[in-house]
């Protein structure tokens, strides 16, 4: 709810013209009432209305600086002829009419202009800029007119007392937590241009070969071709532009060209996606990085957590060769302590903490004791899988013997292996066990089949099943069986859904008499990870949150100690890797800044960039007009069971050509522009 | 297959085609300014614009495929509204220039403000002042660019160059060179082919005439293999000469596309008086000849009249590129069981898999890197590209480079099909000569690490359509015969079409219909466009001067064997072949005539030439004389072992022509860039002991030759390139393309 003079937002008519301050009617949308903690905002325009917070706002003025704004936004503009004259047109009017020099016949133009932009432009941010402009022409027709009728400039017309911040966003670009311009890599695409549709998505995201493939994707759920047919397959059309740079050995496509260096340095701690995202702007910026990674590969826990068959190790590299080509500097098998980090303090401008979460934690059962042999935190086991299998490091002779494997690499055969969990971390523990020859892979899940296709995706768990994986659905451990410390058994719990007699969320209760015993080898708990802080000097006392996690307030990335940052799972708790690439994206632009001034703070970009993501962009409820619902989402081939689940090749194939492009062909190039006046 | 209606109308289109596809090809017109066949939509228009029942707002027909049943209305009052309205829209601040620009006549901005009636500036918006671009051979200028984008489309997607792009800036918008501060590309001259008004025009043609003063003249082009379909334009000199000359060449964009030796290259015409005395000395020299020598630049039917003298006076007859080049299709016949390899330009436009092997294509043949272009891009296929020298100009296109070391093709070759053929049914003999190749021998010989073969079958493996390559490097191999076998037993035992590169635009006529000889010198020898004790033609300082290619009707035989007409642009005023062969006894009223009694038992079909269309259809329907029959021969070739591999070592030099030149023809144009050099990298310096801007000479393929040496960064290895479009009867397609040279420097001009 947000108190508004004026709005048509989203539909509404809201018009508190002429009524008392507190006889206001409210608006119903999350709109940004206050831009930043230094600044109220007179009033917001955008792609679905117009919303007025005090009665003095120039209106004429302020369409005319929208109409300004959608020219100044070239890269979503000049690519048609209603938007590109259309636009022009719209500018050059509204500005003679604010300065007093307008004609009755413009309003008729305007309208007439407006009216073709909105039927026939490329893309939403053509076709909906008339909108707010329609609405403020109608709605407030009398302050128009009289620009017109007595020549003379609108009121605050020659008054620099305002500022006008405007941000092109899409509903896609929105969800997607590294914001990337997907209707621009989208374009590229469909234009056949891969190496402008790599430079769009690198702009936010430098690792699009890794994200082009294990990116859940939330934009994909915020797509607004939804409301027509099926969403675009926004995240493979990703890996089009990535492939062309590999494919054909071109150097690497940047998004902007590296700044020389600004003489400042930045510690980065770990090389998984959010320490290599991190790094790859700060140099970018001419920030001198150095990045310290404690395995002896790089990648983090994409390299040694997410397998080769779902990630191929030589195309992350490519992803990481991208950052190393910037002259970021690598340093493995360095693991930070307390003490370098006291160390970094004074050594370095600033310090980025981006170590992830990698302690694997307990399931809860009884007899949950670590020294069990065959048990086996889903980490370390990922870990000892794809450092064999992705670089030939094979497992230490303690580890060996730790784990009851007869060989030097993760053998499973005629085991039995039982994973905990539900979530991603969870199913390539399965799925790597399938592979490694177990006798019988087994997931148990607290909760139901659904939940665990929402909590990962629909292939992820199909797949699984096609290649033998047994899961027991609304079932817990309850206790493992041992003998000398070797682990024979569980107990395993079956729980059932009982609806709540109240009306409320169903409850899970555990189905009295319906436990069971199982035999197995190993059970690894992949429920959930935690950070290790260890490395942060205790006197630093740098806050943490309720999850054991590194606080900053979620906008600027910076602890509660001056100068250290932190981005990525180690912040947020265990997330996506995109959700560590947009959070280490910010974190680096407010670094380079704060490398070089001392201060903390947002470009106008990322104020609205916050903003917007709270009105939120997308609206499911939104009717799609001048698009033929009914062409399918396209899906790529994927290898038979048979022919992956003994061996590491990927397993989808990526679009061909023919499907990439039908599948851009879908794309509506939803931009739109939005604007605060402050 | 879909079913839906237009207007009411059923139509029916296919999959993947979109709903203004199925609507041209229905016959029902649906306006456009940026709508280019070839290429993906640039869909910045937005006149294509369509009504239907299953949508409120108006959707765009260029990048909807129908859905099943879809009711579409392509005419309705709306329509024509917004549709007005956008041309109202382009027309604002529009130049009023008409009366000068060189689109004048044939611009689609005029026409289509004709057609919707805008009469006047309906919408106003501040001008801007926009200066003019020269790009050498192009200008640009942006007041006049609608900013459809075709060009930034054909330039990427269809040429490969990738040489322009849209700075995007709103109504400031232009077209620039891509990372570059002036024009980088190979002047193909695409864009301006594409380019729906006078923006993009040729810097030569600008001003010079009016769209309909000029005179269209349907013909072939005589530079390369591919036998594009152009028009010459004509028209008087000047006004104190009447006599015609080509002002430019133009092509049918839509379906076809040129490059920029066809487009800029045109002015090779030379004229000539009728001199008896001379005529008569041509007829002596001929009747009293052992031999004629001629190029592969002639017609069939002039091939036809050689044929004839052969027969007639018993003479020989010398083409030694044309003779390669048939007995290294009589060796691929022999294994394939056909006369002629079963590939083409389209086939290889339409592969998602394609090797290359042995050959400089982007300049041997421009048309076959822009059909490789289109596969990548538009089927994203992989190609491989298997040649001693890396070429910068593929790199977008290829996926795998393959070095090998010079001499060594029939080695990898053997090595490609032994790959390539793992899982065909092949009998027992030739699984035996696969079993027994010495790959380790061949592997370390070549240079060419059994991985790359390995990528190979992998990249190929998931291909549907694949298209083998053979360039001219091979045809003049000593161990031609066995490679020809080879390549053959690819096409025949797996999915692999193939597609040789002949040199010339009529090496594959010249093969099909003159029976050569030897060429091993001796006196009396006639020269046609040739050396000879006698000289006649049109190329070199001839004793009897003959029409040039773009003086004559005839045919010539394309690397799709496909007979294609050609027709006079200017005028010849001298005599003919057919005036000398009428002397000699032989019969015609015109060289023509001969075109209907090409031999049938080599595939012509006995049409006439006036019987030859010579032109596109308007959905792009090939009407351009006749595919030749592909004629079944008899099988009887097996695989020769495969020799030891030679060795080149020290300074190698590669014949091979710089962008837009090929031949003597292209060299004495006026616009093409007549870059001469023996160009190198810092490492073949090197090696020769020689530096930038250094004079050299060298004996290359017999004949000594001085050139300036020139550093090319973009080269790489001790393997020099040497121009040979320049040499009138040079060595041109004779000999085998490397070579091992001393060379001797002389000096250094700079």
């Amino acid at each position: 709810m947000s108190k508004v003079y004026f709005s048509t937002w989203r539909g509404e008519q809201i018009n508190n013209i002429g009524k008392a301050d507190d006889a206001w009617e409210k608006s119903a949308y999350n709109l940004p009432l206050e831009y930043n903690e230094h600044a109220h905002s007179k009033a917001f325009i955008g792609w679905d209305g117009v919303a007025l917070f005090n009665p003095d706002v120039d209106v004429v003025r302020l369409a005319t600086e929208y109409a300004a704004q959608y020219q100044v936004y070239s890269e979503a503009c000049g690519r048609c002829a209603p938007g590109r004259w259309g636009g022009r047109i719209l500018y050059d009017l509204l500005d003679k009419i604010a300065r007093g020099e307008g004609a009755v016949s413009d309003m008729d133009h305007l309208k007439e202009v407006s009216k073709t932009m909105q039927e026939t432009s490329k893309c939403e941010i053509g076709k909906t800029v008339p909108n707010p402009l329609l609405d403020l022409m109608t709605h407030f027709e009398s302050e128009f007119m009289a620009c017109i009728t007595e020549q003379k400039p609108s009121k605050h017309y020659h008054m620099e007392d305002t500022n006008y911040i405007a941000k092109i966003t899409a509903p896609c670009m929105d969800a997607c937590p590294a914001h990337v311009d997907i209707p621009a890599y989208i374009e590229g695409v469909r234009d056949l241009r891969f190496d402008d549709s790599l430079m769009a998505t690198r702009q936010t995201m430098p690792l699009a070969h890794t994200c082009g493939r294990v990116c859940p994707h939330p934009c994909e759920t915020e797509c607004r071709r939804t409301n027509l047919d099926e969403p675009i397959s926004i995240m493979e059309l990703k890996r089009l532009g990535a492939d062309y740079e590999t494919d054909h050995g071109f150097g690497f496509f940047h998004p902007s060209e590296k700044k020389p260096s600004i003489g400042k340095k930045v510690a980065v701690i770990g090389a998984g996606p959010a320490g290599l995202t991190g790094a790859y702007y700060l140099a970018l910026d001419g920030v001198d990085v150095d990045v310290y990674e404690e395995l002896p590969v790089l990648g983090g826990e994409v390299a040694v957590g997410v397998p080769e068959y779902r990630m191929p190790i030589d195309k992350y590299n490519q992803d990481i060769e991208a950052v190393r080509d910037l002259g970021v500097n690598f340093i493995t098998n360095s693991k930070v302590n307390a003490d370098m980090m006291r160390q970094f303090e004074n050594d370095y401008d600033a310090v980025l903490v981006a170590t992830g979460t990698r302690i694997s934690k307990k399931v809860y059962c009884d007899n949950e004791r670590p020294e069990i042999q065959g048990y086996w935190g889903a980490i370390d086991f990922l870990d000892k899988v794809n450092l064999q299998v992705k670089y030939d490091i094979m497992v230490p002779e303690a580890d060996q013997k730790r784990h009851m494997l007869p060989t030097n690499f993760v053998d499973l055969t005629g085991k039995t292996l039982v994973c905990v969990g539900g979530g991603f971390t969870s199913m390539d523990v399965v799925r790597c066990a399938i592979r490694a020859n177990a006798k019988k892979v087994v997931m148990l899940y607290r909760r139901d089949e659904a939940t665990i296709i929402k909590n990962t995706t629909y292939e992820e768990y199909h797949e699984a099943v096609e290649e033998g994986v047994e899961f027991i659905f609304h079932s817990a451990v309850a206790k493992m069986n041992d003998e000398n410390d070797v682990l024979k058994s569980l107990i395993v719990d079956r729980y059932e859904l009982v609806p709540d007699p109240n009306g409320g969320r169903p409850q899970l209760e555990k189905i009295e008499g319906a436990s069971f015993e199982m035999e197995c080898d190993y059970l690894i708990p992949a429920v959930s990870q935690s950070a290790d802080l260890k490395l942060i000097p205790e006197e630093w006392e740098i806050e943490r949150t309720s999850w054991a996690t590194i606080k900053t307030n979620g906008k600027d990335y910076m602890t509660s100690r001056k100068g250290i940052f932190a981005a990525g799972d180690c912040e947020y708790g265990p997330m996506t890797i995109v959700n560590a690439v947009g959070q280490a994206k910010r974190a680096a632009s407010v670094m380079a800044r704060y490398v070089q001034s001392g201060e903390i703070t947002l470009l106008d970009d990322e104020i609205m960039e916050d903003h917007l993501r709270k009105l939120k962009v997308y609206d499911k409820k939104e009717k799609i007009q001048g698009w033929l619902p009914g062409l399918p989402r396209q899906h790529s081939e994927v290898l038979t069971p048979d022919e992956r689940k003994d061996n590491n090749r990927e397993v989808k194939y990526g679009f061909t050509q023919e499907e990439a492009l039908a599948e851009a062909e879908r794309c509506m190039r939803c931009y739109y522009i939005a604007m605060v006046a402050h | 297959m879909i079913n839906f209606t237009i207007n009411g109308q059923p139509v029916i289109a296919n999959k993947g085609e979109t709903i203004l596809q199925a609507a041209r090809k229905a016959g029902f017109y649906i306006p456009t300014m940026c709508y280019l066949e070839k290429t993906t939509p640039c869909a910045s228009c937005r006149l294509c614009v369509v009504e239907t029942d299953k949508t409120d707002g108006l959707i765009l027909s260029c990048q909807t495929p129908p859905t099943e049943g879809l009711g579409v209305t392509i005419n309705s009052e709306r329509l024509e509204q917004e549709r007005t309205n956008i041309m109202r829209l382009y027309d604002v601040n529009h130049p009023l220039e008409c009366g000068v620009c060189d689109k004048s006549g044939a611009c689609d901005l005029q026409n289509k403000t004709l057609e919707f009636g805008v009469s006047a500036q309906h919408f106003s918006a501040k001008d801007q002042h926009r200066a003019i671009e020269h790009w050498g051979m192009i200008n640009y200028d942006p007041a006049l660019c609608i900013l459809c984008e075709k060009c930034v489309h054909v330039c990427n997607e269809i040429i490969g160059d990738d040489a322009i792009t849209l700075q995007f800036g709103g109504y400031k918008s232009a077209v620039i060179p891509k990372n570059s501060e002036v024009l980088d590309c190979t002047f193909c001259g695409e864009c301006i082919a594409v380019c729906p008004v006078g923006a993009l025009v040729s810097s030569d043609f600008q001003y010079t005439a009016n769209a309909w003063e000029l005179s269209q003249i349907p013909a072939t082009c005589v530079h390369c293999s591919a036998g594009c379909s152009l028009t010459y334009e004509v028209k008087h000199t000047s006004t104190t000469n009447a006599n015609d000359r080509i002002y430019r060449v133009t092509n049918n964009f839509e379906h076809m596309t040129l490059c920029g030796a066809g487009r800029f290259g045109f002015d090779f015409d030379q004229q000539s008086e009728k001199n008896e005395a001379e005529f008569t000395k041509a007829v002596e020299a001929i009747r009293n000849a052992s031999a004629i020598r001629f190029s592969a630049l002639i017609t069939n039917e002039e091939a036809m009249i050689l044929q004839q003298f052969k027969k007639m006076l018993g003479i020989k007859l010398y083409n030694e590129e044309a003779r390669a080049y048939q007995s290294f299709m009589a060796a691929y016949a022999s294994v394939s069981g056909k006369m002629g390899f079963g590939g083409s330009l389209d086939a290889i436009k339409q592969s998602d898999g394609i090797i290359v092997v042995g050959g400089r294509i982007t300049t041997d043949n421009p048309v076959v890197r822009y059909a490789m272009t289109s596969a990548a891009r538009h089927n994203g296929a992989k190609v491989v590209y298997m040649h001693p020298l890396e070429d910068t100009l593929l790199q977008n296109v290829v996926t795998q480079f393959v070095k090998y070391e010079v001499g060594t093709e029939e080695g990898v070759i053997a090595m490609l099909a032994s790959t390539l053929l793992q899982d065909a049914d092949i009998n027992d003999e030739m699984r035996k000569f696969f079993a027994d190749l010495d790959e380790g021998y061949l592997c370390a010989e070549s240079n060419v690490g059994d991985e790359e073969f390995i990528r190979i079958a992998k990249s190929m493996g998931r291909a549907k359509r694949k298209t083998l390559i053979i360039g001219s490097d091979v045809l003049n191999h000593k161990r031609a015969a066995n490679i020809a076998r080879l390549c053959a037993m690819i096409e025949t035992y797996t999915e692999f079409s193939v597609v040789v590169v002949a040199p010339s635009v009529n090496t594959i006529g010249v093969s099909l219909i003159c029976d050569l000889d030897a060429d091993n010198g001796g006196d009396g020898v006639v020269g046609y466009n040739a050396a000879g004790e006698y000289t006649m033609g049109s190329i070199g300082d001839v004793m009897l001067k003959l029409p040039s290619l773009n003086s004559q009707e005839g045919t010539f035989v394309s690397i799709n064997h496909q007979v294609l007409p050609t027709n006079v642009a200017v005028a010849f005023y001298g005599y003919t072949l057919n005036d000398l062969a009428n002397a000699l006894g032989l019969k015609s009223a015109n060289t023509i005539d001969y075109t209907a009694q090409l031999p049938v038992a080599k595939g012509f079909n006995g049409s006439s030439f006036d019987d030859l269309g010579n032109f596109y259809g308007p959905l792009g329907e090939d009407d351009r004389g006749y595919i030749l029959e592909n004629i079944d021969v008899e099988i009887g070739g097996s695989l020769e072992e495969i020799e030891d591999l030679p060795e080149f070592n020290g300074t190698v030099v590669y014949r091979c022509n710089p962008v837009n030149q090929f031949n003597a023809y292209t060299a004495r144009t006026s616009q093409l860039e007549k870059e001469a050099t023996l160009s190198g990298s810092a490492q073949f310096a090197a090696a020769a002991k020689i530096t930038d801007g250094d004079k050299i000479q060298i004996v290359f393929a017999g004949e000594m030759q001085e050139r300036i040496f020139k550093l090319d960064a973009s080269l790489k290895g001790t393997i020099a390139l040497v121009p040979a479009y320049d040499v009138a009867y040079g060595a041109m397609n004779e000999k085998y393309r490397f070579e091992k040279v001393k060379i001797m420097r002389m000096g250094n001009e700079s």
